[in-house]
């Protein structure tokens, strides 16, 4: 016991948390803008996966990770607009095309590892770069908080300071307004002239976007490489996350800072030995509960 | 009775022709890019059916995607996605190998009563979403999507304190008995006693969907939900049952797999058989007699993407990709629901009509 607890008071466990928070808010918001648009991306997995790689290979050919990061966004935002044509322009069912883009994900970016290194594990022969942890000046000196607040990825700062602007962009802007009215009845904005097609295509895109970076920061920053399927369900809980966030931007945050403590603490459990299991499940448990009690909550409001 | 069956050819037609024109788009810059391009088409092509055991393998991959197909068939049709299939096949399995090894039951009982409390374990997962949606309306593609995650560590967190043979080096459960496992039908290859299941529960299930009163209650339930209310017919029963009968399939299709083609149970992911049963379903327009030449369908290009995967320098998860453009290709409504196409198939039924 004593060991938990010398474990729980490591100044080192915050840093652990958002090392372990920052891909799920970043995958989170894409899911979330994505969603609100009416087209849940279901292959954020996949995506993940792309953005992955991506970085990787073109840090390790250019030499410069942010021309990989650039890369990952690019490259994960025509994804985005590559699934956005195969449902409205090919017709093809949105969850078929998500589940698709997943496997498809899953398989290409082997193939392609397969092919660029000779290996179907992992990328560790090719030299890919990092992004740096940025310290923020006179921040960090601050005794105390300092540590706290100075010093993480620079991806972490990037996700958190995207929170206000996601929120912004969809509460506050003509293309959110546009956005939630596509998401919540597509019939009603096209007679108010808005063009479904291309609000949707913009909210994979920029869906995509987000994708790419939180892909990017898992093998830029939580590791420094790329190994086949790295991304271990965190597109799903992703998924998750903005179901427990109800669709807002800061709820979103909310989440993944549950999320990631949950994350944290089965970390610490397994290496105590205790069952980490338990805690690998609470992502998955806790939003159907939260969508269940919502969904059910609003159903008795509209029958009074 | 001639004409509509020539106007469903048309559509089966469409179809190959699409699978066709999408395995070779990707096919061909593949085999391009090798040294021997004609090797590498003529392996994926033909290398499925070049000896038994090949064709045997085919029927070996179709068996456990057949099942989870029908499963999918069976919660669609009801109106439902239901996604929890992927999780029920992994806990049908788990379900399945723990009653063998900690029940112990001997004789010829062993198996099916190992396959029956795995498809009733493997069943919560469908039916707990199921549950949720009919009760409160939770949306089902979602959470049955998370659900497959917390059932995978539920699952882990049973295999490694419960079921665990201690004396293994790797989590797994102790030696299934040879009593419950399946019998082995061909020679060199893993094709059981499961590939028979499979078939005999494809036909039953095409039977209950297109011949019995229940099946026809449950498409119109899945087609119409209006109409059925005013049919008065007890929707929410209808759908219910046809979660619990998708997900006892789903978890038979995970026991299946376990007792035919493995001494232990040794998942700590999820297969993904599930997810594939769904682009059977998909693949079959969702009619379960299909299900079985478009199971075959999926398990030969495995095949052919193993032996590339094992004869040329061409990994098999291309096969990955090729499953993903046909999922897509197949469902896409410019093609199948082209006014054209769907003029020319009235037209052929019309002509009958006359």
């Amino acid at each position: 016991m004593d060991a938990f607890f010398a474990t729980i008071a490591d100044p080192a466990l915050f840093a652990t948390v958002l090392r372990v928070m920052t891909p799920l808010l970043l995958a989170g918001l894409g899911v979330l803008i994505s969603d609100r648009a009416g087209v849940l991306n279901i292959g954020m997995e996949g995506m993940m996966l792309v953005g992955a790689l991506t970085g990787v290979l073109v840090s390790a050919y250019t030499g410069n990770a942010w021309l990989g990061f650039l890369a990952a966004l690019i490259v994960c935002g025509f994804v985005g607009w590559v699934m956005a044509l195969v449902v409205n322009g090919l017709g093809a069912h949105l969850i078929i095309t998500g589940i698709a883009l997943n496997m498809a994900a899953a398989a290409g970016t082997t193939l392609v590892l397969f092919f660029a290194t000779g290996d179907k594990g992992m990328s560790g022969a090719l030299k890919s770069e990092v992004l740096p942890n940025v310290g923020i000046p006179f921040i960090a000196d601050i005794p105390v908080l300092g540590p706290l607040v100075s010093g993480h990825h620079i991806l972490t700062y990037l996700a958190l300071l995207s929170v206000p602007l996601v929120s912004i962009l969809m509460l506050r802007t003509p293309f959110g307004l546009r956005l939630r009215a596509v998401g919540m009845d597509p019939k009603s904005a096209a007679t108010a002239g808005i063009s479904v097609k291309r609000v949707q295509a913009a909210a994979l895109v920029l869906s995509g976007v987000f994708g790419g970076a939180a892909g990017a920061y898992l093998s830029m920053g939580y590791v420094s490489w790329f190994a086949s399927n790295m991304t271990a369900g965190r597109g799903f809980i992703a998924i998750a996350v903005e179901v427990m966030g109800m669709g807002s931007a800061w709820g979103a945050l909310a989440a993944s800072l549950i999320l990631a403590v949950a994350e944290t603490a089965a970390i610490t459990m397994q290496s105590l030995g205790l069952p980490h299991e338990l805690m690998q499940m609470i992502p998955y448990v806790v939003p159907i509960v939260v969508l269940t009690v919502y969904v059910s909550r609003r159903r008795a409001r509209q029958l009074v | 009775m001639m004409r509509s069956i020539l106007a469903s050819l048309v559509q089966l037609a469409t179809t190959v022709l699409v699978i066709a024109a999408v395995i070779l788009v990707i096919l061909v810059p593949l085999s391009l890019s090798q040294p021997d391009p004609g090797a590498v088409l003529f392996a994926f092509l033909l290398g499925p059916f070049d000896s038994v055991r090949h064709i045997g393998n085919i029927a070996e991959a179709a068996t456990p995607i057949a099942l989870t197909g029908l499963a999918s068939t069976v919660i669609f049709r009801a109106g439902m996605f239901n996604l929890g299939t992927e999780g029920g096949f992994f806990l049908g399995g788990l379900g399945a190998a723990a009653f063998a090894v900690m029940v112990g039951i001997q004789g010829p009982l062993a198996a099916p009563l190992a396959i029956l409390a795995g498809a009733c374990i493997g069943s919560v997962a469908c039916i707990v979403p199921g549950y949720l949606r009919v009760r409160h309306g939770a949306p089902e593609m979602v959470t049955s999507l998370v659900f497959n995650f917390a059932l995978l560590f539920a699952g882990l967190l049973f295999l490694s304190y419960v079921l665990r043979d201690p004396t293994a080096g790797a989590l797994t459960s102790p030696k299934i008995p040879a009593d419950a496992r399946l019998d082995r039908l061909l020679q060199g290859t893993r094709l059981n006693s499961g590939a028979i299941i499979a078939v005999v529960a494809c036909i039953l299930g095409g039977i209950w969907l297109f011949a019995t009163r229940s099946g026809l209650n449950t498409r119109i339930v899945g087609s119409s939900p209006g109409f059925a209310a005013h049919l008065g017919l007890p929707i929410t029963r209808i759908t219910m049952a046809t979660q619990v009968v998708g997900g006892l399939i789903a978890g038979m299709a995970g026991a299946v797999e376990v007792l035919g083609l493995y001494t232990r149970f040794t998942w700590v992911s999820l297969p993904g058989l599930g997810w594939t049963g769904i682009i059977v379903a998909i693949l079959a327009r969702e009619n379960p007699f299909l299900i079985i030449p478009a199971a075959l369908f999926l398990g030969y290009l495995q095949v052919g993407g193993d032996i590339l995967g094992r004869s040329m320098d061409v990994p098999s998860e291309i096969v990955g990709i090729l499953t993903a453009a046909i999922m897509v290709a197949v469902t896409a409504k410019i093609i199948f629901e082209n006014p054209r196409l769907l003029r020319a198939i009235r037209s052929i039924k019309q002509q009958e009509a006359k």
